[in-house]
């Protein structure tokens, strides 16, 4: 019983609370913090050697040629494998467990129970399939499985809440204890009803999100090895520092005792934010057998247990007035976020302006895995259904949507002023022309026969300002070798590369002349790789750190050259002074001088290296046959800008991958819970659709350079706008709209056949 | 997966004699696509594997003019043979679109048409349902968008063999081998409703083995095969169709239709082939055709979008056989 409470109070998830997630829309990013220290700037754009050019990410070869060692592929000396037993009922009463037959399983070494039949609440239930029940590690992972399977559960199963529906209606069971849907919540400006009643067309309709579950492609887990009192976990995880923290407040023991550390990573996209109840079960079970334990989970626990993207219902009525202003926006919505969990979202999205709007809003909770942070948390599903709503709109005007769009969406509060972070008017034509706007057609491809052409295109948000509390460290040894060191982690976005750009940049040498260091709890604090905070943290704390470090060098050189170390700049593998660069060093002659003593300066978050809010917008060209309802995307056209941009390469990357991820959610992915019994049906990646290889349109990406401004986070925003450019592109097609994600063939069929039958539209 | 003996069988009597009479218990191993994936997921647990990639694994032509398609042959093989190709376009194109490039490098004929329904219930060890000894048939209220739509049940999968949807439009032969010895069983025969036969899908006793897949001659038919997937690789088709249309200069004197993906078994339409017998190969005529292919569909709660899917590919096939354009 003290266990299963140790994992609630964790937080993974709360019951009674209906945990939310909130978007952050650029206007409501933290602020810039407040100014200390001196004024820090990155080089002139024409100096720099590195930031803004194309450079391979330098694990690229390792990962390639399997030399990169992911949590999953750690092995240590005398590691066991441990497996967890999860629940097969999505609502269950535990009524016994029998831990004794696994015990005595030769090659078992601890067995753990995780629920408590004595137990109340969640202590003594399972809420969702998957639910860890029990626990074991054995010496090889074929044993532990076997073991797993020879613990005897006594269940009760109880009625279970597959899907919003359910939970929402009025003979729905009891199944949470505070019920089994939120409080409504209201978010309102102006006045609705009046200002509907002036529109001169009113657009109504209800749009849906499903569940898209992450299906990283490193499953979450870690290995755990105890010394004595002291916990080394190598964990897939987003969040070093975060969970070096989890682990340690829910096995109650002193942070310093635990070391975390994560090489490299295998994907999370916010569902390894949050510190994972796993390893700590792995943490337990590696004390309890005194040995090594490695725990990861196979791809059906990923799917049921490690978190999702919510689903989205809104109920709208939105109108514009003749002139093509928008003028209200009002959304009944909910969803749901799985057990005790929420599913907020906030329409209408954010970059247009509907000046009267109000959103009421509810969380359903069902009997599935609670929903975790999921790139851009809200805004994929905000985004489909504001942008779907503006084409219906446009087409009830007669008005091109992208018209729609110019004439309303947010730009300078100030029109004499530019605001970097407000860039769409600009961006819209820039991708209308890329994809050929001119040439698209009014809403239904006028073409005979069954394949259907169609454009549509969206707009997209963030923040991704860096955090305060970030810190960095750098080391220059009298050899004249750098070590660059930072507690951040690279979950496959670069940032390995990214800290030897800064580093390299900072003191004038080549990428091969600095060590980055990262993912290690032993080094300087950095926040998790979420919110697409980490560019902007660590590039300005990093800079920062080597700037001190670098400066160092400069006082110990001064004398030597007879300057003042403000004369001096590094550059091209020198000290040299600024105004007579013949006159200088090399890096390693200045290294020298240092004699034994290296140099080791620490940096703190600063203002002025970095900044906040992005914009973006996705056009798709689509074809659907109409005879099946199959749609191919074409081509995706993007105009994104990330601030100051770091690495070219890696930060087109992350728009390829979040345009793949967002045509996932538009097209294909969908978690499917059997409906009598909440169980998942597709916990796998065959039935579980993600596009291939094949399935992936041609990407043409623009990535507007903001030299100026510092780096801004790229992690979320090539993510958002997708599903919604492909929805309105599909109606562009067939000349229906489709309401709900994923557009899959049997959505677009029915679309089409109430079309025919006059039904909904 | 739980723990098994292993038997490399050197060719035909061996397999045999390392199988059993008792349903499930001794498996055969072709290439493995299907069946360890069923083990892992502790669907099918056998105390022992037979490797039968030791079967004939030779594309042959027989003497009156047919082909012979050993079971071990791998489904790369049978969609990169040329002769195969030449002569049953039909076949090999059902071949070149099975799952994904690895899938068909190592899946193979045998296996291909004897593996094991992919309802996704069955696979779940969570539900046990009618087809796994169970009292019920979770699709039937469930999530059946998968599912078929011809068929009385009680078991409403659909077969989940891309070759068997040919192999019956080209009236393939089997050949079998028991303890007993061999026989031929019609590819229009092999496959088995589940109100005949709800534990497996075939007539294939436990303890025996294909071993051949037989074409007549294709003398002056025309095949084709026409699949509508979602994704381009790495899934299955909504519905598909396999025709075989015997021709006198541009009229059709005989043809076959089978649909894939709709029903237990390959679905063949007398409807669909009378509607064409005697016609000339035209749009129309194979839109009509079509049409009589889904008459008396019967659709479960959330798949009758299935119905248009088989429709457009019985169409599409029969124009794709008589090189018109299919869109
Ligand atoms: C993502 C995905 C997509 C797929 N898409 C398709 C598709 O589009 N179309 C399609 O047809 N298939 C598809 N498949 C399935 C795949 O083609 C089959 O699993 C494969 O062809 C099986 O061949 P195998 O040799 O590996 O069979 P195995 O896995 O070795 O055997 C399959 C079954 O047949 C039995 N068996 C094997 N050989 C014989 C024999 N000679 N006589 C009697 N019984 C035998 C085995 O005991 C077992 O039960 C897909 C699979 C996946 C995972
Ligand atoms: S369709 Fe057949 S295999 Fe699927 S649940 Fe029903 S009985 Fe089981």
């Amino acid at each position: 019983m003290a266990r299963r409470r140790k994992k609630l109070e964790a937080g993974s998830w709360k019951l009674e609370a209906g945990t939310q997630q909130q978007p952050p829309p650029a206007a409501q990013a933290a602020p810039p913090p407040a100014p200390q220290g001196p004024p820090r700037n990155w080089p002139p754009v024409a100096d720099r050697t590195l930031i803004g050019k194309s450079i391979k990410r330098l694990d690229g070869p390792d990962k390639a040629q399997g030399k990169a060692k992911y949590t999953y592929d750690i092995i240590r000396p005398g590691m066991l494998y441990g497996r967890l037993l999860g629940s097969p009922h999505a609502h269950a009463r535990i009524k016994g467990i029998d831990l004794s037959a696994a015990e005595k399983l030769a090659g078992v070494k601890a067995v753990l129970a995780l629920k408590d039949p004595a137990g109340e609440g969640a202590n003594g239930k399972a809420f969702y399939q998957g639910d860890e029940i029990a626990a074991v590690a054995a010496t090889t992972e074929e044993i532990a499985e076997d073991a797993v399977r020879l613990i005897k559960v006594e269940y009760e199963p109880l009625q279970a809440l597959a899907t919003a529906a359910q939970a929402m209606s009025a003979d729905a069971p009891a199944v949470f204890p505070k019920g089994n849907v939120s409080q409504q919540s209201l978010q309102q400006e102006g006045d609705v009803e009046a200002a509907l009643k002036s529109a001169a067309h009113i657009v109504e309709g209800t749009y849906s999100t499903q569940v898209q579950t992450h299906t990283s492609l490193e499953t979450h887990g870690g290995i755990c090895e105890w010394e004595g009192e002291k916990l080394t976990a190598w964990v897939s995880t987003q969040a070093v520092h975060g969970a070096r923290d989890g682990i340690a407040g829910s096995l109650k023991i002193p942070q310093t005792n635990v070391r975390v550390i994560t090489d490299y990573m295998g994907g999370g996209f916010g569902s390894k934010l949050g510190f994972d109840y796993q390893v700590v079960v792995c943490a337990r079970l590696a004390k309890l057998a005194n040995a090594p334990v490695k725990l990861m989970l196979n791809r059906k626990e990923e799917h049921l247990v490690t978190g999702n993207r919510p689903s989205a219902y809104a109920k709208v009525r939105a109108g514009v007035d003749a002139k093509g202003k928008l003028v209200a926006f009002d959304a009944e919505t909910w969803g749901t976020g799985g057990a005790g969990a929420g599913a907020a979202f906030r329409v209408p999205y954010p970059i247009y302006v509907f000046p009267s709007r109000r959103q009421r809003h509810r969380d359903a909770y069902t009997n599935a895995g609670p929903q975790r942070a999921f790139r851009a948390p809200g805004h994929p599903q905000a985004s489909f259904i504001t942008e779907v709503v503006l084409d219906e709109l446009a087409d009830k005007l007669r008005l091109d949507p992208l018209e729609l769009r110019m004439r309303n969406v947010l730009s300078a509060t100030d029109p004499s002023q530019e605001d970097p972070s407000r860039q769409w008017r600009k961006y819209f034509p820039m991708g209308a022309e890329k994809i050929g706007w001119s040439k698209r057609h009014p809403t239904g491809d006028p073409a005979s026969g069954p394949i259907k052409r169609g454009m549509g295109c969206a707009g997209n948000t963030w923040g991704g300002a860096g955090s305060r509390a970030t810190r960095a460290n750098c080391q220059i040894l009298p050899d004249g070798s750098v070590l660059a060191r930072i507690g951040t982690q690279d979950i496959g976005t670069g940032t390995r590369t990214l800290v030897a750009i800064v580093a390299a940049e900072t003191m004038g040498l080549p990428l091969t002349g600095v060590k980055a260091e990262i993912g290690d709890t032993n080094y300087p604090f950095a926040p998790g790789s979420g919110g697409s905070v980490t560019v902007a943290s660590v590039s300005a704390t990093m800079r920062i750190a080597c700037e001190n470090a670098r400066d160092e060098l400069f006082a110990k050189v001064a004398p030597a050259l007879g300057v003042e170390p403000s004369a001096l700049a590094a550059k091209d593998g020198r000290i040299q002074v600024k105004d007579a660069p013949s006159k200088g060093m090399t890096w390693r002659e200045a290294c020298k001088l240092l004699g034994v003593q290296p140099i080791s300066a620490d940096g703190a978050f600063g203002p002025g290296l970095s900044s906040t809010g992005t914009s973006g917008v996705q056009f798709a060209d689509v074809e659907v046959d109409i005879e099946t309802g199959v749609t191919r995307v074409k081509r995706i056209v993007c105009v994104q800008d990330c601030g100051t941009i770091m690495d070219k390469l890696t930060a087109e990357s992350q728009v390829y991958g979040g345009i793949i991820m967002g045509l996932g959610f538009a097209l294909y992915e969908n978690r499917i819970l059997d409906r009598n019994t909440a169980r998942m049906v597709n916990p796998n990646m065959e039935w579980y659709l993600l596009p291939g290889m094949s399935d992936i349109p041609e990407i043409d990406i623009t990535l507007v350079d903001q030299p100026d401004r510092g780096p801004v986070g790229l992690g979320e925003p090539p993510v958002i706008s997708t599903a919604a450019a492909v929805a309105n592109a599909v109606a562009n097609a067939i000349g229906v709209r489709v309401r709900k994600l994923p557009l899959s063939p049997d959505a677009i069929l029915q679309a089409l056949n109430e079309e025919r039958t006059g039904g909904t539209l | 997966m739980k723990s098994f003996a292993y038997v490399n069988a050197a060719g035909e009597k061996e397999a045999v004699a390392a199988l059993g009479p008792e349903r499930g218990r001794f498996l055969p191993l072709a290439g493995g696509m299907d069946l360890l994936a069923l083990m892992k997921d502790y669907i099918a647990q056998p105390d022992r594997l037979v490797n039968v990639k030791g079967l004939d694994r030779a594309i042959a032509r027989t003497p009156d003019g047919g082909l012979r398609i050993g079971a071990a042959v791998t489904l790369t093989q049978l969609a990169e043979s040329a002769e195969a190709r030449r002569m049953y376009p039909a076949m090999t194109d059902a071949a070149a679109e099975v799952g994904t490039p690895q899938i068909r490098n190592v899946g193979t004929v045998g296996g291909n048409i004897n593996q094991r329904p992919r309802c996704w219930y069955f696979r779940n060890e969570e539900f046990p349902c009618l087809k796994k000894g169970g009292s019920t048939c979770y699709a039937v209220d469930g999530e059946n968008q998968y599912h078929a739509i011809f068929g009385d049940g009680p078991c409403h999968i659909v077969h989940p063999s891309s070759l068997a949807v040919p192999s019956v439009a080209l009236n393939a032969k089997f050949r079998v081998v028991g303890p007993t010895g061999e026989r031929v069983v019609d590819a229009g025969e092999y496959f088995q409703m589940p109100d005949r036969n709800l534990f497996g899908e075939t007539v294939l006793a436990p303890n025996e083995l294909l071993t051949h897949v037989m074409l007549p001659p294709p003398g002056a038919a025309r095949t084709a095969t026409y699949e509508v997937r979602f994704k381009q690789s790495h899934d299955w088709p909504l519905a598909f169709a396999s025709v075989a249309l015997s021709m006198s200069g541009d009229t059709v004197r005989g043809a076959r239709v089978v649909m894939g993906a709709v029903a237990p078994i390959p679905w063949r339409s007398p409807a669909a082939e009378a509607a064409l017998t005697g016609k000339r190969l035209t749009e129309e005529a194979a839109m009509t055709a079509a049409d009589a292919a889904v008459q008396g569909a019967k659709p479960m709660t959330l798949n009758s979008y299935k119905v248009q899917i088989a429709r457009t590919a019985v169409k599409r096939a029969i124009m794709k056989a008589a090189g018109l354009k299919t869109v």
